[in-house]
């Protein structure tokens, strides 16, 4: 009688959170066949201070705002494009891999940053980040990022 | 002259005790919901099937409704149980070592329960871990409700978010206690009974002081 | 649900969801609704929760509305929210808006006027100019969403007291309320009007509001709730008559104090 209520206790807290994107969406994704330019160019983007970006949280796009990383440095390439590089996978966003990730790809959230543009499966295919052909910006560099609404 | 029969459980405590368990739920549910709107430890979000109001503002409106009741039931069940003397007759003393002999008797099952009338110490911890946690609820909540209002509240608290943290955490150690509470009682139900119908009849001048 | 030319301006009514109840919940069981999606669109449409009765709604409302006078009631118009330095203002703010940041449409800030009309003497559109031209003040204040989050920003513009003065409202009226270009309504009480650190907002951190963030004006309050503080005011009226807000009508408080 007791291993049957505290299984039955155990089975009740077995759950699955609901991660569905609502009628108030949050970062989407840009549409298919739209580059990440243009898409980063409908979010309003805003002038922000590379040094006020660095260890922030970057957070998948959904409701329960799980973590991908942390900022560790803001990079631009041979290009000109501007990367910010991030810590991803870790726990809580300490430890993980560096991977670099276009601004485009990505939206301001309040103190946060969101990836708007990959899904976790796609970021744990980019390559580790070597730093080769790439230039820190410095801290007090003003770079234009686009915003993102709380998900729900 | 008839001496007046104690019950262990007098009805105003059998009343206030279920008026509580029901909205403790009725709290703890609908705060997951809002919670969920901007989640506190990343990652931990509550599903549909876990949160009273389908999205924030009935959510919202469950929570700011049971709150009358969560805290008048308290109130009243504090005022009840100080002015009765109830809270120290079975509540107090606590002696450390009366806590380590229970929890090891517990972590050995050795739970049985004889007399229902005398808490053992870490029945009478966990007593007043859930009344401090409660009380910690309502102070945390209205720091969150009120912010501006009762801003030196907020900043004993260490600001609006700190306050937020604070009270999750009272929710967790509450569902904490609620997952041991319910758990034991189902364990042991003639104690479920005794907070139905009242329980055995206490002996006329208990004297918690001589132990046992 | 987000604006869109494909969709009909106004929601249908609450009959509605009810007529087709058994309907939706059999849908729902049958796995042909996805949870999230479909519960989401349809409380946005009518802020009926459909999984509860309306007798339980209607009940829960009406505490609501209680709690809306006990919050006026506790609403101190004397005490200031706390303020911080300058150096903690978040740089770009926090965005939020009943549809997605895509769908933000800017105003012209040269054809921009605010109306006035209500229990006024003086009607007449503001442009932007002449609103610049009126006393500014300038806080640093916690902006505090219902939603739980936080962040603390800058704003300056006019005391709305002052606007109000200047523009001869009565301000024994009950309300104040806006009008806005993102068809986002919301009213206020006159106490909370008055207070010093409510103000028609007109820049962020030293500069004009940014498209996203309400440009040309806003009304920015440091005692209520943010979803209270409309974006891209476009008029204000001073009435007796409760008008509510957008999001008031799909359930959440109106007095919001904070």
């Amino acid at each position: 009688m007791r291993q049957l209520i505290l299984g039955l206790v155990l089975a009740g807290f077995a759950t699955g959170a609901a991660h569905g994107q609502s009628a108030t969406p949050g970062g989407m994704p840009p549409p298919t066949g739209m580059s990440l330019a243009q898409s980063a160019a409908m979010r309003f983007p805003q002038p922000v201070r590379v040094g006020d970006l660095l260890h922030r949280l970057v957070l998948r796009p959904v409701e329960a705002q799980t973590i991908l990383g942390r900022v560790h440095a803001v990079v631009r390439d041979t290009q000109g494009e501007i990367l910010i590089v991030i810590s991803y996978g870790g726990f809580m966003g300490f430890g993980g891999r560096p991977i670099a990730v276009p601004a485009d790809a990505m939206a301001l959230l309040g103190e946060d940053l969101e990836v708007v543009a990959f899904t976790p499966r796609q970021l744990t295919a980019f390559p580790s980040f070597t730093g080769h052909g790439t230039t820190v910006i410095p801290d007090d560099t003003t770079i234009k990022m686009g915003l993102a609404k709380p998900s729900h | 002259m008839a001496e007046r029969r104690r019950r262990l459980h007098p009805w105003p405590v059998r009343l206030m005790h279920w008026i509580n368990a029901g909205v403790m739920l009725v709290m703890i549910t609908s705060g997951w919901g809002i919670y969920d709107d901007d989640v506190i430890i990343h990652g931990l979000h509550f599903s549909g099937f876990w949160r009273l109001g389908s999205w924030a503002a009935p959510s919202l409106n469950w929570h700011f409704a049971g709150m009358w009741v969560f805290g008048l039931n308290g109130l009243a069940y504090l005022t009840y149980g100080v002015a009765t003397g109830r809270l120290r007759e079975r509540l107090l003393p606590i002696r450390l070592r009366d806590v380590v002999d229970t929890v090891r008797d517990t972590l050995r099952f050795k739970i049985a329960h004889e007399d229902l009338t005398v808490y053992n110490a870490v029945q009478k911890l966990l007593y007043i871990v859930a009344i401090l946690a409660g009380v910690s609820q309502v102070v945390t909540g209205l720091a969150i409700w009120k912010p501006v209002q009762f801003a030196p509240l907020v900043g004993l608290l260490g600001g609006f978010q700190s306050a937020r943290v604070l009270h999750f955490t009272g929710m967790a150690v509450i569902v904490g206690f609620l997952i041991v509470h319910t758990l034991l009682a189902l364990l042991v139900p003639k104690t479920i009974g005794a907070m139905v119908l009242g329980g055995p009849v206490l002996k006329p001048a208990t004297r918690p002081e001589t132990g046992e | 649900m987000t604006p869109s030319p494909f969709r009909p301006k106004d929601a249908p009514g609450p009959e509605v969801l009810e007529t087709h109840r058994p309907l939706i919940r059999s849908l729902e069981r049958r796995g042909l609704l996805r949870h999230g999606l479909s519960l989401g669109a349809l409380v946005m449409l009518t802020g009926c929760d459909v999984k509860q009765p309306e007798a339980v709604e209607s009940a829960l409302l009406a505490v609501s509305r209680f709690n809306d006078r006990v919050q006026a009631w506790l609403f101190d118009p004397n005490r200031l929210a706390p303020t911080y330095p300058a150096s903690r203002i978040l740089r770009p703010p926090k965005f939020n808006a009943y549809y997605d940041i895509t769908q933000v449409k800017p105003v012209d800030g040269q054809s921009w006027r605010l109306e006035v009309s209500g229990l006024v003497s003086d009607r007449h559109p503001w442009t932007l100019a002449q609103l610049q031209a009126l006393p500014q003040y300038s806080m640093v204040i916690k902006h505090i969403c219902v939603e739980g989050w936080s962040y603390i920003g800058g704003w300056s513009g006019v005391p709305l007291k002052t606007f109000l003065e200047r523009v001869g409202a009565d301000t024994r009226a009950k309300y104040v309320a806006f009008k806005t270009a993102d068809d986002y309504p919301s009213s206020i009480d006159m106490a909370t009007a008055l207070h010093p650190q409510t103000m028609l907002a007109l820049d962020y951190g030293g500069d004009p509001l940014a498209d996203p963030f309400g440009f040309p004006l806003r009304l920015r309050m440091a005692t209520k709730l943010g979803y209270k503080n409309p974006k891209w005011v476009t008029a204000i009226e001073v009435t007796n008559t409760y008008s509510g807000g957008y999001w008031e009508s799909r359930g959440f408080s109106w007095f919001a104090g904070i």
